[in-house]
């Protein structure tokens, strides 16, 4: 429908569904009637955003074609403006593009099916049941003014008016806008998208992000440059420390700050590359907070990439991390489980229920684990963090002693940090961020400082553990040296069939009148033979030191160890033998010991009992041939204790005692660094407020940052 | 540590393999000697030797 301006007579046009027109010429907003267009009154100058998107650019969506039709300007509480474009598609529909810190959001409106809780009810973080509009996180319930527009708009705006709306974010990228502009709140559904996606035509000539607006301090004339002069809302000038209002690309002086010496590594204005996306350091702070009387502070460096995003690169002692924004939906807080309501409500009552309820959707707050992108993160600590010092561009209305309450989880080599802030009025937000974990080095390198970074000290909450890759690289050995020992222990336990090569039972009382009778006769012959037909022994023992010989013995196989036992019914008492194996051909003698002990007895009611009765000795393999075996029994006193004594030798037996030995030789080193793994995160966890509990509500023991 | 655990790998199979494969022992109360040329000239002189320089180094 065609008209024409009721200020100044320009032409206008108002398509189906445009409520307000605004004059191109002398920007007056004209609202749609039966009959001619309805002065609104006059918009405010737009502030130069350096948007790429502009009136009449077309596009497409989901197969439809759109125009950008009209754009307000609203003003955040914090300072600064977002733009709200209007697309016109072609079926008739309006999508709302909303534009703020150079990422888009495309929604459009739809029914709500259940009644949205009223706006004051909203808590940033809390999650939020939509019911057939699924569960959202509140990331952000606040208001906007009204501060100016263009082309034609989809719904009627006052001038100066202020507009109260939630911003819920969902699972991947998924975004939604309660607009509580109305008695009933619009529901406005969509996703965050790219100008690519929207397959953009006739945008405007897209400037450099990156351009240095050079610009002087009002208050002490020193150069100020601007590298973000599109974004920056705030300037703390580093020679004088005044602070400045910087609202497209002017600067107004506020006032002039008292801040404390700080120390910073990266200078402002410096480019680098970190994770192979090219950065400049447009801004530095230092925070901090205060826990148990201690403050501990920290460093954080504002750094924008080329497309306008930004990234913070922050410090503490030592520890560097990258942190970047991620949506609020994709974080999972656990929100609200019925079924486990129900459980409680039957179990605990209504009361219990409910106070559970509540604690489920106010998400993260309380949640002693968080899952992000399929790995679980573990509550660290909750915090206030305090601003201390600020130098340089800033994207928000920065204020020294600015607070806002962090919460920290930790997942190693990666953290989330939930930072809730308060708005002034009612309005509160809450971002999620994710840190990566540096190695100081790798930031030397990127924005190749010349100036040594200090050595990290202490153990950073997601410090990966140093442990972890060796102690994967060394399970992986174990598990294949355990494997080689399997296979071993099969080989040796088909091929060591061991083999009895002698058995003799001696009786000592026979044996020893055989052995003093033969003594008395060698010595009046004493080139004699002995009972076992072994040649006479040319000084045999004297007399009462038994010795006796048997043999030959044929060792058949070779590379076979020779088992020994020696066993006798001895009874409060010991027996002794020293014996020894020896080759007459070759010479080699094996000697050995064993001693068949057992004692016992009974000590104040209690008794007792040690030793053994039988006694093993393991002797290496010997050459294959005769042996000969020598056996010397001993023992205390004139009487021998037993009667009866047995010697059997066995060969080719099998031995676990040299299988555990490498058992423990293959586990003992993955297990000592198992050890030193725990140890760390043992170290890691002692510093966290929830250590050993996980999940305990312990925001009593942060308190304020400091004085204001 | 790496060097550790690779001494103690190779450690563990030396000792399971030499066991196992070549029968070598290397615990317990054994020794192993030589008799010396002059006893082994002497048929028996051996059982004299073991006596004087038995396991605990004769009597």
């Amino acid at each position: 429908m065609a008209s024409s301006c009721p200020s100044c007579g320009a032409p206008l046009t108002f398509r189906p569904g445009t409520m307000v027109a605004v004059c191109g010429a002398c920007k007056t907003l004209s609202a749609r009637t039966d009959r001619d267009p309805e002065r609104i009154g006059v918009a405010a100058d737009l502030v130069d955003t350096g948007s790429p998107v502009s009136l009449q650019a077309t596009g497409v969506h989901a197969g439809r074609g759109f125009t950008v039709a009209g754009r307000v300007q609203m003003v955040h509480p914090l300072g600064g403006v977002w733009n709200e474009w209007y697309l016109a598609f072609e079926d008739g529909r309006w999508g709302w593009l909303a534009e703020a810190q150079g990422r888009f959001y495309l929604t459009f409106q739809h029914e709500l099916a259940n009644h949205a809780p009223p706006f004051e009810a909203l808590r940033a973080g809390a999650v939020l049941n939509l019911g057939d509009q699924g569960q959202w996180v509140v990331a952000e319930a606040s208001e906007g003014t009204f501060h100016g527009a263009e082309g034609e708009l989809p719904w009627r705006p006052a001038l100066g008016a202020t507009y109260r709306f939630a911003d819920l974010s969902g699972a991947h990228g998924a975004f939604a806008t309660l607009d509580y502009g109305d008695a009933a709140p619009a529901f406005y559904l969509g996703r965050e998208i790219t100008l690519e996606e929207l397959r953009l035509k006739n945008v405007r000539e897209a400037s450099p992000r990156v351009k240095v607006l050079g610009l002087n301090c009002p208050n002490c004339g020193a150069p100020l440059p601007l590298r973000a002069p599109d974004a920056t809302l705030r300037v703390v000038c580093t020679s004088c420390g005044g602070m400045l209002d910087a609202e497209g690309g002017k600067l107004r002086y506020l006032k002039s700050l008292k801040q404390p010496s700080v120390r910073f590594f990266i200078e402002l204005g410096a480019e680098g590359v970190l994770r192979t996306v090219p950065l400049t350091c447009i801004g530095r702070m230092q925070r901090s907070c205060k826990v148990e009387g201690v403050v501990y502070p920290w460093r954080e460096y504002l750094l924008m990439d080329r497309k306008g995003g930004f990234k913070w690169l922050v410090e503490s002692d030592g520890h560097w991390n990258l942190a970047e924004g991620v949506a609020a939906g994709d974080v999972d807080s656990g929100g609200v489980n019925q079924a486990a309501l129900r459980m409680i409500e039957r179990s605990a009552g209504p009361e219990a229920a409910s106070r559970m309820r509540e604690a489920m959707e106010a998400g993260g707050a309380h949640s002693p684990f968080v899952r992000f992108k399929g790995a679980s993160y573990r509550r660290f600590q909750d915090v206030e963090a305090r601003v201390d010092a600020v130098f340089g561009e800033f994207t928000w209305k920065v204020q020294q002693g600015e607070k806002s309450q962090v919460t920290e989880f930790v997942q190693a080599p990666h953290s989330l940090a939930r930072e809730t802030q308060f708005h002034p009025g009612s309005g509160q937000e809450v971002n999620w961020s994710l840190s990566t974990y540096l190695d100081p080095a790798e930031v030397a390198t990127g924005f190749n400082l010349k100036e040594a970074l200090p050595a990290p000290t202490g153990i950073c909450p997601n410090m990966p553990n140093p442990h972890k890759r060796a102690l994967a690289q060394m399970g992986t050995w174990t598990a294949l040296a355990l494997g080689v020992l399997l296979a071993v222990v099969m080989v040796l336990g088909f091929t060591h069939r061991e083999k009895l090569v002698f058995s003799r039972t001696y009786n000592l009382v026979e044996e020893l009148a055989a052995l003093k009778a033969q003594r008395r006769a060698a010595l009046v012959a004493p080139t004699a033979g002995t009972a076992s037909g072994a040649p006479a022994d040319p000084a045999p023992a004297t007399e009462g030191e038994p010795v006796f010989f048997a043999g030959p013995i044929e060792i058949v196989e070779s590379g076979k160890n020779i088992e020994v036992r020696v066993s006798s019914p001895v009874d409060n008492g010991w027996l002794g033998i020293e014996g020894a194996l020896v080759s007459e051909r070759t010479g080699e003698v094996e000697m050995f010991e064993a001693q068949s002990s057992y004692f016992h007895g009974v000590d104040d009611g209690e008794s007792w009992s040690e030793g053994s009765r039988k006694d093993t000795v393991y002797l290496s393999s010997l050459p294959p041939g005769a042996y000969m075996l020598r056996i010397a029994p001993a023992w205390e006193g004139p009487v021998p204790p037993v009667k009866e004594f047995t010697v059997e030798l066995r060969s080719g037996v099998m031995r676990w005692l040299y299988v555990w030995l490498a058992f423990f030789a293959i586990t003992i080193p993955p297990l000592l660094k198992l050890f030193q793994s725990m140890g760390f995160e043992g170290r890691r966890w002692a510093e966290s407020m929830y250590s050993g509990q996980g999940g305990s509500d312990s925001d009593s023991d942060s308190d304020s940052g400091g004085d204001d | 540590m790496r060097g550790f655990h690779i001494l103690m790998l190779l450690g563990g199979f030396a000792l399971v393999g030499a066991n196992g494969f070549l029968g070598r022992e290397f615990f317990g109360s054994r020794k192993r000697t030589v008799l010396p040329p002059s006893v082994r000239q002497t048929p028996g002189a051996w059982r004299t030797f073991l006596h004087n320089n038995g396991f605990h180094g004769g009597k």
